[in-house]
């Protein structure tokens, strides 16, 4: 992470114009920077890192998950897991944050997109929604109760009671 | 109403499933929608006295499914439906199937679907009555008629399926036959006007369609069509008229963040038979084409622009051929529509949502002629203005 967090702009070494008077008037902004970029990551940190976390119910027999298949699976067009166990897929509700950046981020989906491959199927009979959960708590409860279950949490929650996948 | 009464039970017993036994919860899923619609337009008539301002647009559609299986799920909708001439909202049987997965796996999934099927033509037909999976209140017309949505709306029949799942995307092919459900504004349509006898299927429809679409659903591309072979039973005539008809679309659409753009050609080339002394002989191909964009201003609030043209007869794109014919029965004007329409969609929450379009006409191919019965009363230029509230559960 420090690599990626110092500046661009910092010389590696130190430029001759630098020392010309006009350099040298920017240094405290600069100095000011410096301050800055410490505080700035704290802040920018957790947002970014607040990332999901797949979660199966402890009986599913899988330990990571290809996106593509994580993609086919939450959009309901495979529906039993290897072992045929059926899949029951848990989501929370179109606009809550957390499904937002789960479908962009870990399905690479919009979520608009989500929201309209489920109603083509449901409304022309040819498939089903995903169930929804009000929040995380619902989720990390439904998904230890049901067999064959996969939903997804936020990494600042403890899973409790339920199974971790990697999906990639 | 016999289909009614099935679908009826059929819905009470999935409730009454539901609500015994607790082990089935998400087995059983009900939905369902409800719409209203308001239509003025400054001259001819759609969807019922727009001139006046018509209510006479409303949708109701109930919904079932049980998955009783990995491999089974049976499904049915309920669709009332109010269209102004068009449709007169009595509770019909918009689809009630029982899809069967023969093998699946983690590359492909293939089946069969029985029963009252929604034809997969285009980006829209399967869904066309909902409003909340349209891009705008009214489909583009020129390739969605309205008019004579019963001719491919749905078939009673047998449809494989196919996809396949690959890195590059996913493709999925359909193949399906059966008898097209086909009402009165097809003959409407199709015949111009009203003559003895009812127009009825003379053979199975066939369809197909194949799509593709990249992984992560940026890119969809298809094409998807219906044969059609209508018959007219009179018995006027010692030879029976015919009438057959393929009518086909080809798809794109690009999904972005923020914007979706969707482009669409439909042809439908026909021929009509024996219909002297009534019609002529005649080979016509009409065709439409549209393109859209939507755009989504912040999460709650999307933006539509389309630009649609579609002719009667791509021989005769003005129209006065047939008005020549017909000895101007038929004015040239109602051989050709072309549509600029834009449109405002507000999802005020997961259920409620509200939407508002103009469109400016040029031509009146797309007008019904159940709804405008007398053509020289055709104003060419025209305006639509519309709203419609939309629920969902």
């Amino acid at each position: 992470m420090t690599l990626l967090l110092r500046p661009k702009d910092c010389p590696k070494r130190l430029d001759p114009k630098s020392l010309e008077p006009e350099h040298l008037d920017r240094e405290p902004p600069r100095r000011h920077a410096w301050v800055l970029l410490p505080l700035l990551a704290l802040i920018w940190l957790p947002s970014a890192l607040a990332a999901q976390q797949v979660i199966v119910n402890p009986e599913v027999d899988v330990s990571a998950l290809d996106r593509n298949r994580a993609r086919l699976i939450f959009t309901m067009r495979i529906n039993q897991w290897r072992d045929q166990q059926p899949v029951t897929v848990f989501v929370l509700p179109d606009d809550a944050s957390l499904h937002q950046r789960f479908a962009k981020s870990a399905l690479q989906v919009y979520p608009y997109q989500l929201r309209r491959t489920w109603d083509r199927q449901v409304f022309s009979g040819t498939g089903q929604a995903p169930l929804q959960v009000a929040d995380e708590e619902e989720m990390i409860e439904r998904v230890r109760q049901t067999a064959g279950a996969i939903g997804y949490i936020s990494d600042q929650r403890a899973a409790a009671g339920v199974k971790v996948i990697e999906v990639r | 109403m016999r289909p009614l009464a099935v679908i009826a039970a059929t819905l009470a017993v999935l409730i009454a499933r539901t609500a015994v036994a607790g082990e089935h919860n998400g087995n059983v899923q009900l939905h369902g929608f409800a719409s209203q619609g308001a239509v003025q337009t400054s001259a001819n008539r759609f969807y019922g006295d727009s001139p006046d301002t018509s209510f006479d647009f409303t949708e109701i559609g109930l919904n079932a499914s049980w998955r009783l299986s990995p491999q089974l799920l049976l499904a049915g909708q309920v669709l009332s439906r109010r269209a102004g001439d068009m449709s007169d909202g009595s509770p019909e049987l918009d689809f009630a199937l029982a899809d069967i997965t023969l093998s699946s796996g983690d590359t492909h999934r293939a089946g069969l679907r029985l029963g009252r099927m929604k034809n997969r033509l285009g980006l829209y037909n399967e869904t066309r009555d909902v409003p909340f999976t349209r891009p705008s209140i009214f489909l583009p017309q020129v390739v969605y008629f309205d008019k004579v949505r019963n001719l491919v709306l749905s078939t009673d029949g047998a449809q494989l399926y196919a996809d396949s799942y690959q890195p590059f995307g996913t493709l999925s092919a359909t193949l399906a036959t059966g008898l097209p459900v086909i009402d009165e504004n097809v003959e409407a349509a199709l015949l111009v006007g009203d003559l003895p006898g009812e127009i009825e299927h003379r053979e199975n429809s066939w369809l197909a369609s194949l799509w593709y679409h990249s992984p992560a659903e940026r890119i969809k591309l298809g094409i998807s069509g219906v044969t059609m072979a209508l018959q007219q039973d009179w018995n006027l005539t010692p030879a029976t008229p015919t009438v057959d008809l393929v009518y086909w679309i080809a798809s794109a659409q690009y999904n972005g963040p923020n914007w979706t753009f969707s482009a669409e050609y439909m042809g439908l080339p026909g021929r009509w038979r024996d219909y002297a002394p009534a019609r002529m002989d005649r080979n016509q191909t009409s065709e439409g084409y549209y393109g859209q964009l939507t755009y989504r201003l912040s999460p709650p609030l999307e933006l539509m622009l389309r630009y649609e043209e579609g002719f009667a007869d791509r021989d005769d794109r003005d129209g006065s051929e047939i008005q020549r014919l017909t000895l101007g029965m038929v004015p040239s004007r109602a051989s050709a529509s072309r549509i600029l329409s834009l449109g405002l969609r507000w999802d005020i929450s997961r259920q409620w949502m509200l939407r508002a379009e103009y469109q400016r006409h040029n031509g009146n191919f797309i007008l019904s002629e159940l709804e405008n019965p007398d053509f020289q009363r055709f104003e060419k230029h025209w305006d639509l203005f519309a709203v419609q509230a939309a629920f969902r559960f």
